[in-house]
């Protein structure tokens, strides 16, 4: 551990940010049995790293219960976004932690459903009051009881009433939108029981997490923090000499560089393997290595032992172009921000150029040594999901399939017939609770064509759904190249029988310049002009990253009117020839 | 090895080096509080190489008593 990863650094350098107020912001709550003190301080100087200004409010000393159920305490006053309840075993536990021979089988089992009873109403008490995103910590499995080495010969032995605490609980919260939960076991288990619980440390103040690993805890937290904050990157730019195998092409030729089952070479087998998975969960992979193209690209085509095929990569830029200008028409290509992106080199310099340069991108230090590479990047915050959707798994695939429609568009001499060619088809509906986790991930993250970058969190969105003053409405895509999912999202707000008012209107960057927001404009006008409306209404709220949708309203004939630009409702308006529309 | 011991505290406490001697402990320093006591012994164990026991740990009063289990476990203040 080096001295910026100890407590104290976290403690003395949190001082240093109460001056900095940063654009993006979040609440934390902290709940907890035992003593956390210091996390606090963790959380705020790791959120100010990623520019996120957090506020962090920690209950009184195992006063969880009590501030939960009390509507006017300080937790609630609080009003935050997100809670995190880190509970342990010894808590839940209690005497029989100590004396697991003290009860029958069937009273244990009465007593691991009470538990879940009492923590499920709760979590669902406090969750239903206040509508907040709660992360809940699983419970800790003991490596040592008085079972000694029997302890798994026993039915309802300590280690086993806890699994079946974890498994019910989970269980019962798997799908539950409000509930995150956080592996604390895991979290003991790859540090160690004897590391992470001091009993010195313990017995002292009750600190059950010992101060060396409070700030690894931290840094599983932030997982749940960026993901919330819709922060989580969608692409990982890798350089190819070095990174995806050992040695350097050029120089030590097709059969000199170190990739297959012998060491070193196994290390970038394993780390392609890695990398092959987070592609399969929906991570999209670049290459951007300085090379002779036909050398790298040889490698990727015909190297027996390359996990990564061209096909898992969506962009590819291998020449003797500098890094930034190659990350800069990788973000050209996909349609994504630089703050998509993170970019892995074995090599310094080009690191920190990256990072000079293009501040925006992630550049974070890859290990010396090849055989940690694949463990680094399973521990990387920067791809943390609170949940995986359908669209997350396609999304790989998506993006090589963009590939071929900018293909298919440059060899087309203009928009409309290229538009024609594609056979677009749009299906709008009512979002429902399939849809509503990729539409709350949509409205959390679409920068660039989002009419008023309005943050909505899923609790506000599902409420919308249910008020009849709203319509919300997702549009699914679909062109000859491959289904692009849920892409596009809108929210009217129906003001009054006369004027509804497009309070959101944002697609995905994937299918960016494709008209689809000429269809659900005209979507939208249809079905007001059939619900008798006579005008609708909306505002562009500028951002820094959303001139893509700037001239949607004048485009579409709203004209100013104050604040707002507003659209007379007139005729039943026709779809394009190349939009074929499902309702 | 005064001054590593000193330079922690300051850390720890949020105090000028300057303003410490041996007789200050919880009593006169405003932020060494229960939690800052258990940070601080982290962190000399860190510094130093050295683990406390609870004992050692529950007998600090004064900078006094913490050089005094430090030079039982072979470090020097000469």
């Amino acid at each position: 551990m080096n001295s910026e990863e100890t407590l104290s650094y976290f403690i003395n350098k949190s001082n240093e940010l109460i001056e900095k107020d940063f654009s993006k912001k979040i609440k934390i709550a902290l709940l907890s049995s035992f003593t956390i003190n210091g996390l606090k301080e963790i959380l705020q100087v790791k959120s100010a790293e990623l520019n996120i200004s957090a506020s962090v409010y920690e209950s009184s000393y195992n006063q969880y219960s009590q501030e939960m159920l009390n509507k006017n305490s300080n937790l609630y006053k609080f009003k935050p976004d997100i809670v995190f309840l880190i509970i342990d075993s010894r808590t839940i536990f209690d005497e029989l932690y100590h004396f697991p021979f003290s009860k029958s089988i069937e009273q244990k089992e009465f007593f691991i459903n009470e538990k879940i009873s009492e923590l499920k109403n709760l979590i669902d008490f406090f969750t239903n009051q206040s509508n907040t995103m709660m992360v809940l910590s699983n419970l800790n499995i003991p490596t040592t009881s008085s079972y000694g080495i029997s302890e798994l010969k026993f039915d309802y032995s300590l280690s086993e009433m806890v699994q079946k605490f974890n498994t019910k609980l989970i269980s019962h919260y798997k799908k539950s939108e409000k509930i995150g939960i956080l592996n604390f076991n895991s979290f003991i288990s790859k540090f160690g029981e004897d590391n992470v619980f001091d009993p010195r440390q313990y017995f002292f103040g009750d600190i059950r997490i010992s101060m060396n690993f409070l700030p690894s805890f931290g840094q599983e937290l932030m997982k749940f923090i960026i993901s919330f904050l819709g922060l989580t990157k969608k692409c990982l730019i890798l350089d190819l000499d070095n990174t995806l195998w050992g040695g350097i092409v050029g120089e030590d030729g097709f059969n000199g560089i170190k990739l297959g089952p012998e060491p070193p070479g196994n290390t970038f087998m394993e780390f392609q393997k890695t990398l092959l998975s987070l592609n399969q969960r929906g991570i999209i992979l670049a290459i951007n290595s300085k090379n002779n193209f036909d050398d790298g690209i040889q490698i990727i085509r015909e190297h027996p032992y390359m996990i990564l095929k061209e096909n898992h990569f969506s962009s590819i830029q291998i020449n003797w172009h500098d890094k930034v200008s190659n990350i800069k028409e990788i973000a050209k290509e996909l349609n994504l921000g630089l703050d998509s992106f993170v970019f892995l080199d074995d090599d310094k310099v080009n690191r920190e150029f990256v990072k000079s340069v293009l501040p925006e991108v992630s550049v974070p230090k890859l290990p010396d040594d090849s055989s940690l590479y694949s463990k680094f990047l399973l521990n990387m915050i920067e791809f943390s999901h609170l949940k995986i959707t359908e669209e997350d798994k396609q999304r790989a695939k998506m993006y090589t399939q963009q590939k071929m429609r900018s293909e298919l568009q440059n060899s087309t001499p203009d928009l409309k017939a290229f538009l024609k060619k594609l056979n677009l088809k749009i299906k709008i509906k009512q979002v429902d609770s399939f849809s509503l986790p990729r539409v709350s991930q949509l409205i959390l993250k679409t920068n660039q064509f989002n009419l008023t970058t309005k943050r909505y969190k899923e609790s506000e969105i599902n409420n919308m759904m249910n008020d009849p003053n709203f319509f919300v409405g997702c549009v699914n895509v679909e062109d000859k190249f491959g289904d692009n999912g849920i892409t596009g999202v809108f929210i009217i707000k129906k003001e009054s029988k006369q004027i509804w008012n497009i309070d959101t209107l944002l697609l995905s960057c994937r299918i960016m310049g494709r008209d689809i927001e000429k269809g659900i404009f005209i979507y939208i006008v249809n079905k007001a002009k059939k619900e008798n409306v006579e005008q609708i209404k909306s505002q562009f709220i500028p951002t820094q990253k959303n001139k893509p949708i700037e001239d949607f309203l004048p485009n579409s004939n709203f004209k100013k009117q104050d604040d707002y630009w507003v659209y007379m409702i007139k005729s039943i308006l026709s779809y394009p020839e190349y939009l074929e529309l499902e309702i | 090895m005064s001054e590593k011991l000193y330079e922690i505290i300051s850390k720890v406490m949020n105090v000028p080096i300057s303003s410490l001697d041996d007789s200050m402990g919880p009593e006169n320093i405003e932020n060494w509080t229960s939690f800052n006591g258990y940070v601080l012994l982290h962190e000399l164990e860190s510094g130093f190489d050295v683990k406390f026991s609870i004992n050692e740990a529950m007998d600090v009063i004064t900078i006094t008593d913490i050089k005094r289990h430090l030079k039982n476990k072979g470090i020097s203040f000469d």
